[in-house]
């Protein structure tokens, strides 16, 4: 059987790049839609190290600002709500720094364990749009105790 | 009067060199995406007006503590107690960590508390209340 030479297809092998571009702006339009930004932020706070050594501050220096286990906010003894207390509490900062040749007073947040958190943060950010306000510190009551 | 001949171009935007960009803008968006390293847990979180953008990111060790008062370090849930030993290793590690409290708002003070108190032994000092925005 003759075997026939079969005829040779003179082709080149090529690969279609023309859709490529459309490929890959597919998966940019992917990635830069399933991409979600975190921004973190919040409110920064450093806190005191912990020493041995007792530090006694003066009482006058200090100014408590208080919250209850009901989450009710006190300003030393004097019951305040959040719109008052931002206003308060400058008078009280610019009074003590006129009476103390501009020395920061130390303005201490005291929330009760049972307080619900944000009740904390709603104070702290009250003090925190304080200017004058630049010392700050936390603390926690427990009741009973 | 000469009329001017008319010359028959024509124009064509060259796409050949479209596939290239559009893979360096890829690898571009591949290598700039940053993953979270932990899952943490869903908070809700409160809401403050004086809340500030942190820019610097590399630094912040992120703590959970969802409305049950569960606490997660590394995705791994843990004791009060435990925020301590965890963040001792990390303060060796890298001594200028900030801790990121990602608190829910209805949790009680108390777990807070907890976990202040933990840091204060661990020595991380640097803490950050993570809020949203408040409008209005």
């Amino acid at each position: 059987m003759p075997i026939l030479p079969r005829p040779k297809l003179s082709s080149e092998a090529e690969i279609p790049t023309a859709s490529m571009a459309d490929i890959a702006f597919l998966l940019i339009i992917f990635f830069m839609t399933s991409t979600v930004f975190m921004r973190d932020k919040g409110l920064k706070l450093v806190l005191p190290e912990k020493t041995d050594q007792i530090v006694t501050i003066g009482g006058e220096r200090v100014i408590r600002v208080s919250i209850n286990d009901q989450g009710d906010i006190f300003l030393e003894e004097e019951a305040v709500t959040p719109l008052d207390l931002k206003d308060k509490l400058t008078q009280r900062i610019l009074d003590y720094k006129a009476k103390h040749e501009g020395k920061d007073p130390l303005v201490i947040i005291r929330t009760n364990v049972e307080a619900p958190y944000e009740r904390m943060i709603d104070v702290f950010d009250i003090i925190k749009q304080i200017p004058e306000a630049r010392a700050v510190s936390l603390a926690s009551i427990k009741t009973g105790g | 009067m000469r009329l001017r001949q008319k010359v028959s171009t024509r124009t064509n935007i060259p796409t050949a060199s479209m596939s290239d960009i559009a893979f360096l803008l890829l690898l571009f968006f591949l290598v700039s995406t940053k993953f979270r390293k932990e899952i943490g847990f869903k908070v809700l979180l409160p809401e403050a007006r004086a809340t500030e953008r942190i820019i610097k990111t590399e630094n912040l060790a992120r703590v959970y503590v969802n409305s049950k008062g569960q606490i997660s370090v590394d995705d791994f849930l843990v004791l009060p107690e435990g925020v301590s030993t965890r963040f001792k290793l990390k303060v060796l590690e890298n001594p200028g960590i900030i801790a990121y409290i990602k608190a829910d708002k209805h949790v009680k003070y108390d777990y807070v508390d907890q976990i202040l108190e933990a840091l204060r032994d661990a020595k991380a000092l640097r803490v950050i209340f993570a809020t949203e925005f408040k409008k209005g």
